[in-house]
């Protein structure tokens, strides 16, 4: 019950004005507006476990944000429910807001003009959270993210890794049990992404927290997520382990051969296709729902021809999302 | 705990104005010289014209250099912060607004009221000063500043709505700062800050007097000065109050709706 | 040629975008007429409740808020997008414009579409109109020549006067405050015949913040009024607007080859 967010069935659809095209199209627009629906999120369904955290993948504008938003109490569903840390988040904005903590990408909720301690101490305030405890858990991010070097900065003077640190650890310091970052680190350098990431490791495994997070970083997804929920057209798509998600898209493989006689014309065997040939240089490929594993393809080419050298590539996580999310567009 | 919130909301303006001593230095230099502009404008106007619509010379010229430190209260360079509805509509940020245990409309008023406080201290400075100079009269006596200082307040309690619904329009239409300063302007035309109401013909004062604008700085400086008589000031709070009322009703049902606005589309 | 095609293109485009905010345009047109009504009632109470002031009377008085709107209006219209600058410096917009093949100060100016312009030059036009109408004077050729240039040269004085705030915001954003105040100090003083003020404040208004070039000079001068300055000084009102916009184009160009960014 704690800290767990349960999905059902959540669907949102948001009614926008269609303008005409044409400066008279503008002008009609204005007296008579056109309205039409746009299903952002339709029918999801997925559940994140106490001290879980989970990526929440998919294309730009698949659905990512609207999710979250619902799931902040931001947002109020057309139909279906969702329950964060026990509470309905939009009829109990509240009381939700005191279970989660979020970060809204480059969007800062510090206060502009003040140092940032300054803004750490308003949060504090009107999240009440008992002195000692605040100075401790300050003490705490400052160790993992090097809050203190400019702390009392204005938050104007920041730059964007600093700011986005300060705002993870503003959205923490009243220890929620669930945390919603939406991309996170956005446009920040290796060595600052490598540093929330710490962070955000800590917080799961160490504090036991919730966590729901949006990304396009594969990196990240692969060093954080051990589950992932993807979604596009805003229908969820999958719902696994990286394995699974891997298994399901990754049959992306590449064989190299290089045949013993180059005047061979190499021919696609089952489930196998021919990419590509060169001269004695050949690529095959997987074909077809039915296509052998990278392992099964390298045994029928040996047997099938006569090779000098061979090799294979398996594809990365971004290009088994690649095939993810062109594939679930063809779906829809 | 609820103190302890309220101290800091309440102190952001100030803060932040203590943290950029350039800011306070332009504030100073700007009252300064808008007093002389005002001061020496006024008795200009008047050296052909012994008394006009009922104010004389230095009636005439304490409304206006009152008005000019009353102005003082509410304008500051608020979006130095970045805290105005219109900003945060604009970066997006609203959406924090309403993910803090403490609703966006009391965090509005809180952050308000350490405005216009910090706001108090500046032109009380400057009406100490002003007076010291002679520049403004004194109150005729102790009644009329008493009742003054209750019509001032209430004054700004309806400036503090009438500031409410102008930042409340951004949740709907507005995203334009043009718009806001014309807003602005107009509320302040209306409201006496550029010239007494009572030199203005009859029809635009009835007009006024259909709206409250009127109540946030006309009436408290008329009867500062003596325009508005001792008797009369009894309906004036009355009608004061009354909008004190009715905005705090209206106002209450648009945050609601801005509320809605937010939930509906994701802010 | 190209150059005025693509303005053209890009300000009919902005005003479409105006007419996308359906509630936003309709509101923009309420609160125009708001402005209209505020404007009027206070350019022309003042002025007739203090018959005579500094020696005018009230058919020439009328004279200079009419033509000081008037230059306002068209300033709004065609280069009142330097005013405000320091938001969209803050936002880093001008690092944007930097990258585009057209001058940054262009750019500024096809931001948006002053939609407040229309209700501005309506009311200026009005006042213009109902000033003239009072005027005893002989409107010849000449006087009408001059009055049209001196309204040109209000205007390029007002944007030469906002060009610079823009330029110090470029260092400075907060410097956008000095521009608000400019605004303030341009719309209450600016219809006035300075000499009612006492010298030494006449004299900053004349001397440190032109605002006298404006309207007040032009004015006095056609009206045969005498002013605290010498009567060529005066009547060169015009043409100060047009050195003081170049000059102050000259200053932007400087300033924005030491741009250094915002925030890193």
């Amino acid at each position: 019950m704690s800290g767990s967010i349960e999905v059902r069935d959540l669907s949102r659809t948001f009614h926008t004005t269609v303008r005409r095209p044409g400066f008279a199209g503008a002008l009609r627009s204005l007296v008579n507006p056109q309205k039409v629906a746009k299903h952002a999120v339709s029918d999801v369904t997925f559940s994140v476990a106490p001290g879980e955290l989970l990526a929440l993948l998919g294309p730009n504008g698949a659905g990512k944000s609207t999710t979250i938003k619902m799931l902040t109490g931001i947002l109020t569903p057309t139909a279906g429910e969702a329950r964060v840390a026990g509470v309905v988040p939009y009829e109990e904005r509240e009381r939700n807001a005191r279970n989660i903590g979020a970060v809204f990408g480059q969007r800062t909720q510090l206060w502009w003009d003040l140092p940032v301690r300054e803004s750490f101490a308003i949060l504090r305030d009107v999240y009440e959270v008992p002195k000692a405890e605040h100075a401790a858990r300050l003490k705490e991010f400052d160790d993992l993210l090097d809050l203190s070097s400019f702390w009392d900065t204005r938050v104007r003077h920041l730059s964007l890794g600093q700011r986005v640190r300060c705002d993870l650890a503003a959205a923490l310091l009243h220890d929620p049990q669930v945390v919603f970052l939406d991309e996170p680190t956005i446009g920040m350098d290796v060595v600052v992404k490598e540093q929330v990431r710490e962070f955000l490791r800590h917080q799961v495994e160490e504090r036991g927290r919730t966590v729901l997070l949006t990304t396009h970083d594969m990196t990240e997804v692969e060093r954080l997520a051990e589950r992932v929920v993807l979604i596009n057209h805003g229908r969820l798509m999958l719902d696994g382990t990286l394995d699974e998600i891997r298994r399901k898209f990754g049959s992306t493989w590449q064989v190299r051969a290089t045949l013993a006689d180059a005047h061979t014309d190499a021919v696609p065997l089952p489930g196998i296709a021919l990419l590509r040939q060169d001269g004695p240089r050949v690529v095959f490929g997987p074909d077809g729902p039915e296509a052998p594993t990278v392992h099964q393809a390298l045994r029928a080419i040996i047997e099938r021809y006569d090779v000098t050298d061979i090799a294979m590539d398996e594809a990365d996580l971004e290009d088994v999302m690649r095939t993810a999310y062109v594939q679930a567009v063809g779906d829809a | 705990m609820a103190v302890l919130h309220a101290w800091r909301a309440a102190r952001v303006t100030p803060l932040g104005e203590l943290h950029a001593p350039p800011r306070i230095t332009a504030a100073l230099l700007r009252l300064t010289v808008q007093v002389v502009l005002v001061w020496s404008l006024w008795r200009g106007l008047y050296a052909q014209t012994g008394s006009t619509a009922g104010l004389d010379r230095d009636q005439a010229v304490t409304y206006a250099v009152m008005a000019v430190l009353a102005l003082r209260l509410r304008e500051l360079d608020q979006y130095a912060g970045r805290d105005t509805v219109l900003q945060h509509m604009h970066f997006g940020t609203i959406v924090y607004w309403y993910l803090r245990p403490l609703p966006p409309q009391r965090y509005y008023a809180l952050r308000a009221l350490g405005e216009q406080l910090y706001g108090l201290a500046w032109a009380l400075t400057g009406y100490a000063v002003c007076l010291a100079a002679g520049v403004v009269e004194p109150p005729e006596s102790p009644a009329v500043a008493g009742v003054f200082a209750i019509s001032m307040l209430l004054g700004q309690w309806v400036l503090y709505y009438v500031m409410l619904v102008i930042d409340q329009l951004c949740f709907f239409t507005l995203r334009n700062g043009a718009a806001m300063l014309i807003l602005i302007f107009a509320q302040n035309l209306l409201a006496g800050v550029y010239a007494p109401l009572w030199f203005f013909p009859d029809w635009f004062i009835t007009l006024s007097g259909f709206l409250p604008f009127q109540a946030t700085l006309n009436v408290p400086l008329s009867l500062y000065v003596g325009r508005i008589p001792l008797s009369e000031a009894g309906a004036e709070l009355a009608v004061q109050a009354a909008w004190v009322v009715a905005l705090a009703l209206f106002t209450r049902l648009v945050w609601w709706r801005a509320a809605r606005r937010v939930i509906s589309q994701g802010g | 040629m190209n150059a005025v095609r693509i303005v053209w293109r890009i300000t009919r485009l902005n005003f479409r975008a105006q007419l996308e905010y359906r509630s936003e345009f309709l509101m923009m047109i309420a609160i125009g007429a708001v402005w209209q009504v505020s404007v009027i009632v206070f350019a022309t109470v003042l002025l007739t409740r203090f018959t005579g002031m500094g020696g005018w009377d009230s058919s020439d008085v009328l004279l200079i808020p009419a033509t000081r709107m008037l230059a306002h209006g068209l300033f709004v219209l065609f280069l009142g997008r330097v005013h405000g600058l320091g938001r969209h410096i803050q936002e880093g917009r001008i690092d944007v414009y930097l990258l585009r093949p057209m001058p940054v100060y262009r750019q500024v100016q096809l931001e948006f579409f002053p939609t407040n312009a229309i209700g501005d030059l309506t009311v200026a036009a009005g006042l213009m109109w109902g000033a003239l109408a009072r005027s005893d004077l002989d409107w010849t050729a000449g006087r009408i020549g001059y009055l049209i240039a001196a309204v040109l040269g209000g205007m390029l004085l007002e944007a030469a006067l906002f060009t610079v705030v823009a330029c110090a915001s470029l260092r400075f954003p907060a410097a956008d405050y000095w521009g608000r105040w400019l605004e303030e100090l341009l719309g209450t003083f600016g219809s006035y015949p300075l000499n009612v003020l006492p010298r030494a404040v006449g004299g900053l208004l004349t001397y440190g913040l032109p605002l006298a070039f404006v309207a007040y000079f032009p004015a006095a001068v056609l009206t045969g009024h005498d002013t605290s300055v010498p009567h060529w000084l005066a009547a060169a009102s015009p043409l100060l607007g047009l050195v003081g916009y170049l000059g102050a184009r000259l200053l932007w160009r400087w300033s924005l080859k030491h741009y250094a960014g915002v925030n890193g």
